[in-house]
């Protein structure tokens, strides 16, 4: 792997250059509390230092809402509506959300390759950034608080800049005609790297590993959490909906006032939602607001028997994001049995 | 419910907008879509006095939307006029679903009293009702909700229609299409008593967008999943009385059963 540096003031001027490969998204402040990935206009706007954006960076490539195809049932025709050539570039990633979208990744692309995903993702820049934890964060226990892969660039923190590791070619091809504000890096810098990540492991607020909770869910399919924290859930689908790894999408004909053409949409779903599991007949296999609730829980944590991390990368966005204050990770230490760092 | 099936190339379907008490904000809504010369030269209208003078009850039509609640003795014998002479019948607007915000008295104060508190010894010719919902004495096929319904949804509905299939009806809540919008979430960051996690999703978060709380107009989510107890609980957490709460649930959600069993959950007993 190649490693290089860049000053904070040159990396300003880089993403300005990044505008002209594509369109550049990057962690925005929108609200008092909040962040959000935006398209960089101001590229002083960027925000540098955030825990988490309330919309996942999966949006970009799994739009919430697209049209996948016309029809026209006259003609008994459908036209495919393939994404448009578009370079989207994500600035500012976290290692955690990298990983989303190798998890998105793991179902769209690994499995059945989704056409409309699939080119979007893989003509998209995804550029990382090292960051410190707060409460709500626990990626470590989740293996993911560092990545090796999934990233074309990877920005830590420096004193004054960042260093860089180069992940892919096309990672290669951003630095490379921009040596003049890149530089090479220093013992000091790595030593930096190194104080900064051995910071940043003592801030999580639990330690160790949650290797083994898949099988405390399947034992304990009837803990009284559920009941008791499902109470207090609402139902919004605000701890999908700001997930980084969700994928479920419902498929919807819309029809045109012509009454013979339409478009079928697919839009994102949510589990929490009682639609969700409603099938054929009317019949639900989901017909309550626990059941709804516990399906989270074991999705996350236990249906990833294909892929080494568990769909849950610990970003904290469901607990953040969620009006009713229900603690996912403390609910999961609950069930798993786990203590809470000292 | 297919219509275009029967009808084939040579009709085309009847439709017809009724009002029973409302603002009429519903039919001037539907008569100014976009697309208003597709639909009245898709569909054949029987009905619709905001739009034409040709306009009479009794007719049989395919679709009929009805806005407004029933409130007067006139709108019920109306409402079952209406469902006699219509295949489909569509509650269109908060007012005919959920029997809107002149319903907020339901339960709280004796109507008689409240009739002659508001209207005196006036000569009134009607004979008024407690505002219910369309679906309180009438079969009703579809549920169009908004205050007013939006023009995507309308369309939506009329194409389904003429599609010869049907529209699916949302059961998620506000919530979802706020996150999906990229707005900040007020009632975490500010604690503002908004009913996004309770109220039909469809309008896109419109009031959320401008920083304005949800106050309901789409009624609370159907199949029984707006969970009133959980949201009074946090409005409680963050300070808000019983009284205060139960009032702005009850803006647009009067008539759900749901809400004071809810309510009584987390305050205990009955007001």
């Amino acid at each position: 792997m190649r490693y290089v540096k860049i000053s904070k003031a040159n990396t300003y001027k880089f993403l300005e250059r990044l505008k002209a490969k594509g369109t550049l998204y990057a962690p925005t402040k929108i609200s008092e509390k909040f962040y959000d990935f935006r398209e960089v206009n101001d590229v002083k706007a960027v925000q540098f230092d955030y825990n988490r954006t309330i919309r996942p960076p999966r949006r970009f490539f799994y739009p919430a809402r697209e049209t996948m195809f016309t029809f026209d049932t006259t003609k008994v025709e459908l036209y495919e509506n393939v994404p448009e050539d578009e370079t989207i570039i994500l600035f500012g990633v976290h290692s955690c959300d990298i990983v989303g979208l190798r998890i998105v990744d793991s179902e769209f692309i690994d499995e059945n390759p989704d056409p409309y995903y699939k080119k979007r993702r893989e003509s998209g820049i995804i550029i990382g950034l090292s960051c410190l934890p707060d409460e709500y964060c626990f990626c470590n226990v989740r293996r993911v608080d560092f990545v090796d892969a999934g990233f074309d660039l990877f920005f830590h923190e420096l004193p004054d800049g960042f260093l860089v590791r180069v992940g892919t070619v096309t990672g290669h091809k951003l630095i490379d005609p921009n040596m003049d504000i890149f530089g090479e890096i220093t013992q000091e810098d790595v030593d930096y790297m190194t104080a900064f990540n051995e910071k940043r492991g003592e801030m999580f607020p639990i330690q160790g590993n949650w290797d083994d909770l898949r099988y405390f869910l399947e034992l304990r399919r009837d803990h009284p959490m559920y009941a008791r924290e499902s109470e207090k859930c609402l139902g919004c689908g605000n701890c999908t909906l700001t997930c980084p790894t969700c994928r479920c999408y419902d498929v919807k004909d819309i029809p045109s006032i012509d009454g013979m053409t339409g478009e079928r949409v697919r839009v994102w779903d949510s589990c929490q939602f009682r639609s969700h599991g409603l099938v054929a007949g009317p019949h639900n296999f989901r017909p309550t607001k626990e059941s709804r609730f516990e399906n989270r829980y074991m999705c996350k944590n236990a249906y990833n028997k294909d892929t080494t991390t568990a769909y849950c990368v610990g970003c904290g966005r469901c607990t953040y994001f969620c009006p009713a204050d229900i603690n996912f990770r403390k609910n999961l230490m609950e069930i798993g049995g786990y203590k809470e760092a000292v | 419910m297919a219509i275009i099936e029967e009808c084939g190339d040579i009709c085309r379907p009847k439709i017809g907008v009724y009002a029973l008490t409302s603002c009429y904000g519903c039919q001037l809504k539907l008569a100014t879509v976009q697309k208003i010369m597709e639909i009245v030269q898709a569909v054949e209208i029987e009905s619709f006095y905001m739009i034409s003078s040709a306009s009479r009850m009794g007719s049989d039509v395919d679709v009929a939307f009805v806005e407004g609640s029933v409130s007067t003795e006139k709108d019920l014998e109306e409402l079952k006029e209406i469902r006699e002479h219509s295949r489909i019948l569509v509650a269109l607007g908060a007012c005919a679903v959920n029997g809107g915000v002149q319903s907020w008295a339901e339960g709280d104060k004796d109507y008689k009293k409240l009739y002659a508190e508001v209207y005196g010894e006036g000569k009134i010719t009607m004979q008024g009702r407690q505002a219910t919902p369309v679906s309180d004495h009438v079969k009703v096929d579809y549920f169009l909700p908004g205050c007013p319904p939006e023009e995507d949804e309308l369309m939506y509905f009329i194409s389904a229609f003429l599609f010869g299939t049907f529209p699916e009806p949302k059961d998620y809540p506000v919530c979802a299409e706020c996150r999906l919008a990229g707005n900040s979430c007020i009632l975490i960051e500010k604690g503002e008593p908004c009913l996004g996690p309770v109220t039909t999703a469809g309008c896109k978060a419109r009031c959320l967008s401008h920083n304005v709380p949800c106050i309901g107009c789409r009624g609370p989510v159907p199949h029984g999943t707006a969970w009133f107890d959980s949201l009074a609980k946090l409005f409680k957490e963050k300070g808000f009385d019983r009284d205060y709460i139960r009032d702005r649930m009850k803006i647009f959600g009067a008539h759900d059963e749901n809400l004071e069993p809810m309510l009584d959950k987390i305050f205990g007993g009955s007001k």
